[in-house]
Parts: C-alpha cells; structure tokens; sequence
C-alpha cells in the first residue's frame, strides 16, 4: 500500500446568520458537496456543526477546528467571521489486528493535511471570487457552486508531501540567466506600461516573483497543480511542438485570445500588489512558451485591447523564446546533479518558512505524485512540521518507528530539515553522522546546524 | 492479549547494544500485576467499531463467583449487591425530592451561559463532568453541577445526535488551545474539556479512570440495573460521598506518572525488610480461606502484595485503592471493613476489604480483600498478629525511614547517587511487572504538596517558570509518550534537543525510559549516561521493585 487516498466525505460552508429563523436552516448552508445528500440530511450535518461550534465556545475563545468520532473526522476553518468551511473525511477503524499485520497503518489522515486543503480552498476562492463577505448574498450560493464544486473534485486528500508541507519549487539559476529574465521582464513593463509581471516560472519552478508570498503561493498552487498540467497534457496530445507554441501563446482562456469576446473570458484575481493599499481587482494574463510561463496583471478598470495584446504577443513571444532555450540548457545541467540526488539513498525534504522555498530529493510535482516516501513517515513529518513549538527556533527531534526508519528533523532560524533513513541495527549517533552529510551535500550555505 | 503482539518482533536494541531480556532492570519471572497496558487497551478500544463497544461493558464472568465456588462458598454476592442497592433505592427515591432537583434545572437553564463564565467555571485547565445518558448531571469537577443542566442537556444532545444520525460515537472536539474528549459508557456519559497539553487518549484513559471510580462504588451490575429501571434516576444519591474520590483521583492523575505509564510505584525498602513483610503476611493470613489479596501501602506506593494463586491485579484496580485509602481520613482512626468494586478484577461484584493503618506511627495502610462478607473479625485478628510481627522484626523502621527519605537511602536521592550531572529527570517502567521508578520518589511531605499545588483550583497560570518541579518534567513527557504508544504510527525511540532541553523516550520489549537531560548534551553524552542509569536501575532493583509474586 503505497499511496493511500482518503476519500472526501462531504465538504460544506455554512453561515448561520444567514438564515437565523427555524425553518430557514437551508438558507444557512452556502454550499454543499457531495450534491446528492438530501436537504434533511444537509441540514442534520450542519446542525451538528453549529452545535459543536457554540459549544467549543463556551469554553475556549479561539474558534473550534476539529470534531472526532469514530469514524469521521470533521475539520473547521472560520476564513471570515461567521463564515465556516468543514471538510469531513472518513477514517477506518485502525483496530491492532490490523495494524500487526501491517495495514490500515498510515491511512489516517494528519490532521493539518485537512486543514491545508481547507485553507487552500479558501485562499483560491478568494483569489478568484474574493471574500464571502463581499459576495451579494443572492449570488453566494451560486459562486460558491461554480467555484467549489470543480475544485473540490480535482481534489484528493492524499498523504503526499506537497500536501503536508506547502511550498514552492525555486530554480535556482546561474546569474548571468537570470539577469537576462529581470531585463525582459523590467522592458516589458516599461512597454507595457500598464502591464505588472507578478510571476516567472520555468516548468513548475519558480524564478521571479512580483507577490507577497502568501499570495504568491495560492497563484503558485493554482499554476502547478492545476493549469499547467492540463497545458502539458494539450501539448502531448498535439504531438510535435507547433509552431505557435513556439512562438508562445496566451494560455487563458485555454484557446488563446484571438478575439474581442475572448477578452471577456480572461480571468479575473484579486491580489494586492506591492504598491496597493488594499486588494483590487486585476485581470490575469499568463503567456507560455516552450516551458517558460509568464504572469502579468492589468488594474481590472483598464479597458484591455485586442491590438495591445497582439503587440504583447508580438513582443513577449521571441524574447521568451530565447530566455526559455537557455533556461532549458541549465536545467539539462540541473536534471544531471537531481539524478544523483536521487541516487542517494536517504531522503530529505528542506522547507524555508519565510520564502516557502521546498526542496526534496523525492520528485514533487502533480504529474507524478511522490510515491517515495511512505505515508507513516509522512505521518511523523507532519506531526513535527505542524508542531513547530516543540523544536522552537532551534532544535533536532531524531524519531524511530516500528520498522526502522529514523527520520530526523532540524529546525534553524525558520528553515527546516528532514532526512529519512532506513537502516537497521544503526544507533542514534551513527544516524546523526549521517544527517550532518546528508546536510552538508544537499544543503551547504543554505542550512546551518552546528551540532 | 493484543498488546504484546508488536513486540514479538525481533529485538534489536539501537540506543544500546545488548541488553537480554533477562538482564531488563526490574523484570521478574512472574509479576504480581496484572501487565496489560491500560493505554494500548484504550488507544484499541478507541478504534473499534460502535457496536463491539457497546457489546463489550455487558459480557464478562464474574470473578469473584469463580474464587467462591471455588473455596466453596455459596455466591452471597449478587444479593448482597441487590439489597444494598433495594436499600439506597428505599431511601432516596422519595419523589418530591426528585422533583425538586428537576424543577431547580429548569430555572437556571436560562442562564446557564451566564453561570459557565462565573468565576468558579471560567479559566480552570481542566473540567470534567460526568452525566447520565438521559442528560442529568452526576458530577462536575468545578462548581454547582445542579446549575450545569443546561450545559449537560447541551452534552446529551450532541452525544445522541451523533449516535442516531451517523450510528458513530463522538470522540473528541478541539479548538487550538481545548480539548473536549467524550466517552460514552454504559448509562453515562463522561466529559473532560481540557486546556493541558494530554492527548486524547490520555483524557480518554482519566473518564475511564472516573468511571472506574463510580463502579468501585457501586459496581457495574448495580450501576445499570439502576439506570435500566429508571433511565432518569438521579445518581448523585447513591454516590455521595464518592465525589471527593473521583476529585482527588483526578488531581492524581495529573500530577503522577504512574497513570501515564500505567505502572505501579513500590516504596523502595532493602530486600530483607520486604521479605519480612512478606512472610509476615503470608504466615498469617495462609489459614484464612478466602483471603484473595493482602496489600500493604504507604503513600501511594505498594510495598507488598500477597494474592490467592491464580489471581493478580491490574495498576489500575491498585491506583483506585491508593486513591480510595489516601482520600478517607477515617481510615486513620479505626479498623473499617468496607465493600469496594476493583473493576478490573471483577466489575460485577464487590470484594470485602478490612482497612487499617499498621500502627499509629507508621503511615503503612494494610488492606485485606476477601469474598467473605462477614470476616471483620478473623480479619482484625490477622491484623494485629502482622502489626506485632512487623513491629518485632523492625519492618515498622524500615517503611519510616523509606516514607521520610532518610538521607542515607540511595533511593532518596537517586539523581545524586548516580552521579550524572546532565540528567536532571527520568522516569523507568519495567513492562513485564507494570512497575515503574523515578528520579523523584514520593515521599509523605510531597504528598501534601499535590493538594497544595492545586489549591489554586485547576486554574490556569501564567507563571515564569525558574526551576521546573517534578510534575513539569512529567508532563513534559506527555506527549513523547503519547507518539510511542500510539496506535497509528508508534515510535520506539525518540531524541528531542531544543534550547530548554534534551528528552529522550525509549520503549523496548523489557521497558519504557524517559529522560531529561541538559540542553545542547552531546549524544554520545546521552548515551553514556542512559547506559550507566540503567545499570544503576539494574543494581538497585531489588530494593526499589518488587522482584517476586508472592502467593498465601
């Protein structure tokens, strides 16, 4: 059993305000999935909610975040006052005659998992729609369905690391190649004057970033996990590389923009770049070319232009070109060094709080889910990554389970280390040995522990 | 049962080459309790489905029925148990009584929110509240459970909504800094909202421990017949009284690690004296047919234990009686001969116990447990012949200078005996015997101190720590304990440094070690020092465990 996938049981946003009358409960509830539970069981569900949230209350100031029984696990997350989004997952029952036996073992899922997925959730909507307390309420119900219900279902809760420790990729790229990037994108919006580059990245690695990483991170999640992998997929599918897509094109809307009406279809966001005293309104334009991917912003009250836009293409499209194929000629290098990464036996997993940088010899990405690492350890990991006082922001925890893995992790001036190793009959001292080579090789300048 | 499968695996010791299970500090060929790890049980009763739960409180033999016929003896018990139960009944269940204690729950229910922020409720680190399951309250650790109505009517239907809807048990609700565990047993409901650092089960394991208390008093079989003739009696009658004892077994619990490993503290005392003890008991009480255990205490400690063959008891049934003789001062004036339920042993009926201190200057309480409803007197006779006994071969001394922690003891001091500077804590449990040892041995005086430290009411502090005491390294290893009995993913070892401290937590086939060291030690320090700590335990144990199961 490798990648245990925990299905979704039901996911619903509710707010009691809504519909504060007994008798108007459905009111209440703002969105929920799966669509075929009926309305009294909907309203069973929720009631159940509300309870547990105004009992919680009773006792505690901070709002409730989680409802155990025996067989579900509910997670709360209150993004907006009174606004409340629960994720319920069923557990199985891990009885010990499963577990001797070897299974059922990592099924559970962590709990910050859950909370991730929710948070997430929450953080696209607003990227995408904006906050529930600025949705007309005769349309809430409405956005929340086209919103939620898709996502939702591209959604698994899977015991992976990208779920557990939520970061982006960075390319790290030789100066002279990224100076060339900083000069392309500082022409472009000299040319474009209205135009701001909020985002560069190279496959699913990011290279420039113009957000706050918060932001940055949602837009990121929107790009890697669900975007780009059904360009990728197109491209594939169309065979050779044509020749408009060497030549780059406007990924949204997915054909292009070609016309008037297809400047309607262009997406909207929400951000708050750097020079913004509050969030606006911005349309997202994302041009790709081989497997450079570009993101630019106009303020959403600017008429856009077809004609403008066909300069921009005319403009971006042999420029990045030129930056992607040397990109491509580094990576090649990079591909090189991260096969012996993967070689070394010992897994480790590297995650910087302030900049979200990830790094890991296990490969991340949505196209081929880490497999590697098997979701007790996972387990463990995210038992320490969520528990952040008890290494504080200086301290080594080294944990060995049942059948002997020895996973170790580092904290130190907000970064993080884990190494996994698998050795048996090794004691504590030798598997300290190995982490500080481990740390040495993979992470020399960028990670300090002294001991 | 379940809980030694995993560890039929094969052995290999990483912190520390080889120790054989033989050479396990404290292990012993047969163990006087009963060594089935209550948190196992728990973590596994936890996870199983809704129905075998319910299935499992009704079906159990009955103990004590087996030991009486197998003495001879006709089986007394269920009728003792029923005309104690006719009588209470007789006496309580007047029903104007009754009706006033209703009408007053109805009149605070209005401001039942406004009675929970009154300071007697607000701001306390744990509360726990025991209900029926018809929603009447039983007890609340904190303020007037008579106006909490509201707040258990509240508890009883988030139970039931759960139980009808979802055919699922509610387990647990928490919020960043609380926790609400909730068990669900037999006709009552069990509640603790706690703002510490314990785990689920950890909780979950104290309302076991709650319950267990009120079956001691009543035992199971009464306790739901009540409640199947009249689902919305009122409990409280029938436990008067016990409310102190469940009060102060909550406040044992979280100050003694001895519930979180689920073992049993001996008084250290030489080979010799126990020996004597020993004897001096079984010589005694070998005539008396239908003894089943003589227990001596001091202090929440066991000093000895003489069971029927055939029989041992589990920590748990022994943690009730510490409880249960710490908490009644009229033990200390006169001989008592009490009924009293050790769930684990027998839930459906009680044992009869002769209950004694063993002089008047020595704080050793002596229990003698029987099946015989009437053996007062053979049993007050037994009593005073060991009292002489014990007084001749100055046994009396030894328990004294144990109890006051003479300096000379290496067991007073065992930090300073063993001489490794960078360990400030540790806590042993040898798993075979349920026993355990720590750095800070109980004495009276600290005793005291428990009931002091929570003098303050259970309410949360915010105090800068300068030294941290003894119940602070204990409940520094929650959690370290926590991740190793976990169902789940259990660890076997784990090392944490950080700039307070360096813990380490090891569990192996023979035992459980968890130690605080210096911050920043380095780990081959650590290593020395665990090794040279277990060669002390392992030197020592003769005078801090029990190495033998002595038998009348």
């Amino acid at each position: 059993m490798i990648d245990v996938e925990s299905k979704i049981n039901s996911f619903f946003i509710f707010n009691s305000t809504f519909g504060p009358k007994e008798g108007e409960e459905l009111k209440r509830i703002l969105f929920f999935h799966p669509s075929q539970i009926s309305a009294d069981a909907r309203k069973i569900q929720v009631g159940l909610c509300e309870a547990v949230v105004k009992f919680m209350s009773t006792f505690s100031s901070e709002p409730c975040e989680a409802l155990q029984t025996q067989t579900k696990r509910y997670i709360f997350y209150q993004p907006e006052k009174n606004y409340w989004m629960v994720l319920v997952v069923r557990i199985p029952y891990a009885t010990k005659a499963l577990s001797s036996i070897g299974e059922k073992k990592g099924d559970m899922v962590q709990p910050s998992i859950m909370q991730n997925l929710l948070v997430t959730a929450y953080k696209m909507f607003r990227m995408f729609v904006g906050l529930f307390t600025d949705v007309p309420a005769d349309v809430i119900y409405t956005k929340c369905q086209q919103f939620f219900t898709p996502y939702i279902l591209s959604r698994c809760i899977t015991n992976d690391v990208i779920n557990v420790i939520q970061g982006i990729n960075y390319l790290p790229l030789e100066k002279n190649s990224f100076l060339k990037i900083v000069c392309f994108i500082d022409l472009l919006e000299i040319n474009f004057q209205d135009f701001k580059c909020i985002g560069f990245i190279y496959n699913e690695q990011l290279i420039w970033n113009g957000l706050s990483t918060d932001d940055m991170l949602t837009l990121y999640q929107y790009l890697v996990q669900s975007l780009l992998p059904k360009q990728v997929e197109k491209e594939i599918q169309g065979g050779a590389v044509t020749a408009a897509q060497r030549h780059g094109r406007f990924i949204t809307p997915c054909d292009g923009i070609h016309t008037d009406e297809d400047i309607d279809k262009i997406i909207k966001v929400y951000l708050k770049l750097e020079d913004d005293t509050e969030t606006k309104q911005y349309y997202l334009i994302i041009y790709r070319t081989l497997s450079a991917t570009i993101c630019l912003t106009v303020y959403a009250d600017k008429t856009l232009e077809l004609e403008t836009l066909k300069s921009l293409d005319a403009f971006i499209g042999p420029q990045l070109y030129s930056i992607a194929s040397t990109i491509s000629k580094q990576c090649t290098l990079h591909a090189l060094q991260n096969a012996q990464l993967a070689n070394t036996e010992n897994k480790f997993l590297y995650f910087n709080r302030i900049n979200l940088a990830f790094k890991s010899s296990v490969p991340i990405n949505s196209l081929s889910p880490s497999a590697a690492i098997k979701p007790e350890v996972l387990n463990i990991i995210a038992g320490i990554h969520s528990d952040r006082k008890s290494l504080g922001n200086y301290g080594e925890i080294i944990i060995k389970t049942l059948d002997e893995y020895w996973i170790t992790g580092k904290s130190s001036n907000e970064r993080e280390f884990y190494v996994i190793i698998q050795k048996k009959n090794a004691n504590v001292i030798e598997i300290a040995e190995e982490v500080k080579q481990v740390c040495e090789a993979q992470m020399k300048g960028i990670f300090f522990y002294p001991m | 049962m379940a809980s030694t499968s995993k560890d039929s695996l094969p052995s290999h010791l990483t912190h520390q080459e080889n120790i054989d299970d033989d050479l396990v500090p404290g292990a012993c060929p047969e163990s006087i309790l009963n060594p089935t790890d209550s948190f196992e049980e728990i973590e596994t009763e936890m996870s199983t489905d809704p129905e075998q739960r319910h299935a499992k409180l009704t079906t159990k033999s009955s103990t004590i029925s087996e030991i009486q016929s197998e003495i001879g003896e006709p089986s007394k018990d269920m009728k003792t148990a029923k005309s104690s139960d006719d009588l209470k009944e007789g006496m309580a269940s007047s029903p104007s009584s009754s009706n006033i204690t209703e009408q007053n729950g109805d009149d605070v229910d209005t401001d039942k929110d406004e009675y929970l922020q009154s300071p007697e409720l607000v701001n306390k680190e744990k509360h726990v509240f025991i209900l029926s399951s018809a929603g009447k309250p039983i007890y609340s650790r904190y303020g007037n459970e008579d106006k909490l109505a509201g707040l258990c009517g509240v508890i009883q239907a988030l139970v039931s909504v759960v139980e009808d809807h979802d055919q699922d048990i509610l387990r647990s609700i928490c919020t960043k800094d609380c926790k609400a565990v909730f068990l669900v047993k037999g006709p009552l409901i069990l509640v603790a909202v706690s703002k510490s650092n314990e785990s689920e089960t950890q909780l979950v394991m104290q309302l076991t421990y709650a319950f267990n208390q009120i079956v001691s008093v009543l035992t199971l079989t009464q306790l739901n017949r009540i409640f199947e003739q009249r689902r919305n009696y009122d409990l409280r009658r029938l436990l008067a009284g016990a409310e102190r004892l469940i009060d102060n077994l909550l406040i044992f619990m979280e100050k003694d690690p001895a519930f979180l490993l689920g073992a049993v503290r001996c008084l250290p005392l030489p080979e010799k004296a126990r020996e004597n003890i020993t004897n001096a008991i079984i010589s005694t009480c070998n005539k008396i047919r239908d003894l089943v255990f003589a227990i001596l205490i001091a202090g929440n400690q066991l000093i000895t234990l003489v069971r029927m063959k055939k029989y041992t008891l589990h920590p748990s049934d022994i943690h009730l009686l510490f409880n249960l003789v710490r908490s009644s001062e009229s033990f200390k004036t006169a001989e008592s001969w009490t009924p009293v339920c050790l769930p684990k042993f027998d839930a459906t009926g009680f044992l009869h116990g002769h209950v004694s201190y063993i002089s008047e200057d020595c704080q050793a309480c002596l229990l003698l447990l029987t099946v015989q409803r009437d053996a007062f007197y053979p049993l007050s006779q037994a009593k005073h012949t060991i009292a002489e006994k014990l007084e001749k071969m100055k046994c009396i001394g030894a328990i004294n200078d144990a109890l006051n922690r003479s300096k000379d003891l290496p067991t007073t001091n065992p930090l300073k005996h063993i001489g490794i500077p960078i360990i400030r804590h540790f806590m042993y449990k040898c798993k075979s015997t349920a026993q355990l040892f720590t750095s800070d041995p109980i004495s009276l005086d600290r005793l005291q101190d428990y009931r002091i430290m929570h003098k303050e009411g259970g309410d949360i502090t915010v105090k800068k720590i300068e030294k941290l005491s003894d119940i602070d390294y204990v409940k520094n290893y929650r959690k370290f304990c926590n991740q190793i009995h976990c169902a789940t993913v259990p660890a076997k070892f784990i090392f944490r440094s950080n700039c307070e401290n360096t813990i380490l937590a090891w569990i192996t086939n023979g035992f459980e070690l968890y130690v605080t060291f210096d911050a920043l030690v380095e780990k081959e320090q650590t290593k020395k020092a665990v090794d040279h700590l277990l060669q002390w335990i392992k030197r020592e144990e003769n005078r801090i465990f029990i190495m033998n199961a002595p038998t009348f």
